[in-house]
């Protein structure tokens, strides 16, 4: 008897435990339908929502009702994103998104040649992943403008001058070949000159000295010789920084237009989430969504 | 000389007579010849004047038995042939044609351009046949005509060379413009009026011209120096509509697409010209816009847009 009532009571447990899953999948079952993208935001994170929309102590999910549709996050976000995306378009109007599998967005800064490919967008949690790299030499570049520079600025002066050098000493193969000329007839002279025995030393000292500077004049030649093809790899070089310092400044350009500054910029990613979803708010069963009478 | 199986040939009178034939053979020939240059010279008719033109571009004149020393060559008709098109759609008064005084020979000025360019045909020796339109001074072939094939074919190679680089510092766009289009009306009422074919080439402003450039698997470097120097002119290039290649947006709604035209296999990559009033060619964007002129010159060797294979090849 007392064995029976134990089962009942368990099952009754379970069964209120199911009750719950079912309620929680029904209700965001129904705000899908309703096309209700902020209930849908609320169920998926009640944490943040309470904290963040709400602005109440959040209360402690216990029963990790989220981690039910955590295996449907690819159909979940693909559903959440016609609406983001949209609303993004708005205030983020350089950045595209491709769908590059159900689900997952690569974000694209811009539309100009050779646009960078800037990090991923997180649907489910609204907010942008940026590629780090990518990210950081943004801001690098913002913070050269105070002074007046690109972020490849220094770099492209120093493969300039490494250029303009070797076409120096390109230029000059006839003023060293002149040169080597006259040292070869003086260490023909030196060899020629059998001097008094305490002026071996001196010339001596006065032939190393000539066959140094042949030997410096050889590595010139040397240099030049190869400068050619270095000067074009230097040409490639430049133009691939150049390249980017283009592409950073139609961000920065794009930024400016949309948020000001850097600084206004990242503010805004920092509070997508609650702007995005305080914009929802009253948007419940708009255009977008399936009414479940229909 | 006597042929023992030839008869006309045994007898004295058989053989004055084979004389005076072949002489009023020849003299027929000057007479047709006389009737041709008439017609070349006088006709209003179009259809007279190309069927003139066409016979005098490959008239022998002379025969065995009667030689004419003063001819002109067939090439000069071509210049006469020229100018009398023109002249017939009332713009005779673009090209000056002159006959040099020490011998036949004429050569051709463009009017706007003036003693900027001296121009005469060319006679291609090979079997192919036909003319160049030649400038004499730097030697450039603008264009390949052939009235028995109907064809005509203007070099991207020659018009650059000519007008986008030769004469770039000393004679103004707008003239460049106006000499260039003297020779696209001659093309056109060749094309319009007696169906040739014509491959206007860099001077096409048809918006479905796609221009081939040299290097049909075009460096991605080269794009990239547009986008470079576009950025430091105000301009952007932006990724393309169809995602493999590159646009630019000019003024007045001209656009310049640069793409690979194959989708897959074999890479060709083509420029493209658009406008509302299919008024802009590849040339006219080059004489427009500085930076583009500059980018197209560096890097010719991959750019350079492709010409009749089978002509300038």
């Amino acid at each position: 008897m007392e064995n029976q009532e134990q089962q009942t009571s368990a099952a009754n447990v379970l069964t209120q435990a199911i009750a719950t899953k079912l309620d929680y999948l029904s209700t965001l079952q129904a705000a899908v339908q309703r096309g209700d993208d902020r209930q849908v935001y609320e169920l998926l994170d009640r944490a943040r929502y309470y904290q963040e929309i709400k602005q109440t102590r959040a209360k402690r999910s216990v029963n990790h009702l989220e981690e039910l549709v955590d295996n449907i996050h690819p159909q979940i976000s693909h559903y959440l994103s016609d609406r983001l995306i949209d609303y993004l378009g708005h205030i983020y109007p350089f950045f595209y998104y491709e769908e590059y599998t159900t689900g997952r967005f690569h974000i694209y800064f811009g539309n100009w040649w050779d646009r960078r490919l800037f990090g991923e967008l997180d649907v489910v949690n609204v907010q942008f992943n940026f590629d780090q790299t990518e990210f950081d030499k943004l801001r690098r570049s913002f913070e050269l403008e105070a002074h007046h520079q690109r972020l490849n600025t220094a770099k492209i002066e120093a493969i300039s001058s490494e250029s303009e050098k070797l076409q120096k000493l390109m230029d000059a193969q006839p003023v060293r070949d002149n040169e080597k000329t006259k040292l070869r007839e003086q260490l023909k002279e030196n060899s020629q000159k059998s001097g008094m025995p305490w002026e071996s030393g001196k010339i001596k000292d006065e032939r190393q000295g000539i066959i140094d500077q042949l030997t410096k004049l050889a590595d010139e030649d040397e240099q030049a010789l190869n400068a050619h093809k270095t000067i074009k790899a230097n040409d490639d070089q430049i133009l691939v920084l150049s390249k980017e310092d283009t592409i950073l400044n139609y961000e920065k350009q794009s930024i400016r237009e949309a948020f000001d500054d850097f600084e206004h910029f990242q503010a805004r990613n920092q509070s997508l989430y609650a702007d995005y979803l305080n914009s929802l708010v009253g948007k419940s069963s708009s255009e977008g969504g399936v009414n479940v009478d229909d | 000389m006597i042929n023992e199986n030839d008869p006309s040939t045994l007898t004295t009178s058989g053989r004055l007579l084979n004389y005076n034939a072949a002489i009023k053979a020849g003299l027929e020939t000057g007479i047709t010849f006389t009737k041709l240059m008439d017609q070349l010279i006088k006709t209003t008719n179009p259809d007279e004047l190309v069927a003139a033109a066409t016979e005098l571009a490959d008239f022998k004149l002379d025969s065995d038995f009667v030689t004419f020393p003063h001819q002109y060559s067939n090439a000069d008709y071509y210049l006469l042939f020229m100018s009398r098109m023109l002249e017939l759609h009332d713009q005779g008064n673009q090209v000056m044609v002159q006959s040099r005084d020490q011998h036949e020979e004429l050569i051709q000025q463009l009017t706007p351009l003036g003693d900027r360019g001296t121009f005469n045909f060319r006679v291609e020796t090979s079997e192919n046949g036909g003319v160049f339109y030649r400038e004499r001074a730097t030697g450039q072939s603008l264009f390949y005509l052939n009235l028995d094939r109907k064809m005509f074919r203007f070099n991207s190679h020659a018009l650059t060379q000519l007008f986008i680089i030769d004469l770039h510092e000393t004679v103004p766009v707008e003239t460049v413009k106006t000499s260039v289009q003297i020779l696209i009306d001659f093309a056109r009422y060749l094309k319009e009026d007696y169906g040739y074919s014509v491959d206007f080439n860099i001077l096409d402003a048809a918006n479905s011209e796609n221009y081939p450039v040299h290097s049909a698997d075009l460096p991605a470097g080269v794009v990239d120096r547009l986008f470079v120097a576009a950025a430091k002119n105000d301009y952007m290039l932006t990724n393309g509509v169809n995602g493999n290649g590159a646009r630019i947006a000019l003024d007045k709604g001209v656009v310049v697409d640069i793409f690979n035209n194959q989708l897959e296999g074999q890479p060709e990559w083509v420029l493209t010209v658009h406008d509302d009033d299919q008024k802009t060619s590849w040339f006219d964007v080059l004489l427009n816009y500085p930076f583009i002129r500059d980018w197209y010159l560096e890097n010719l060797t991959d750019l350079e847009i492709v010409s009749d294979p089978l002509i300038f090849g």
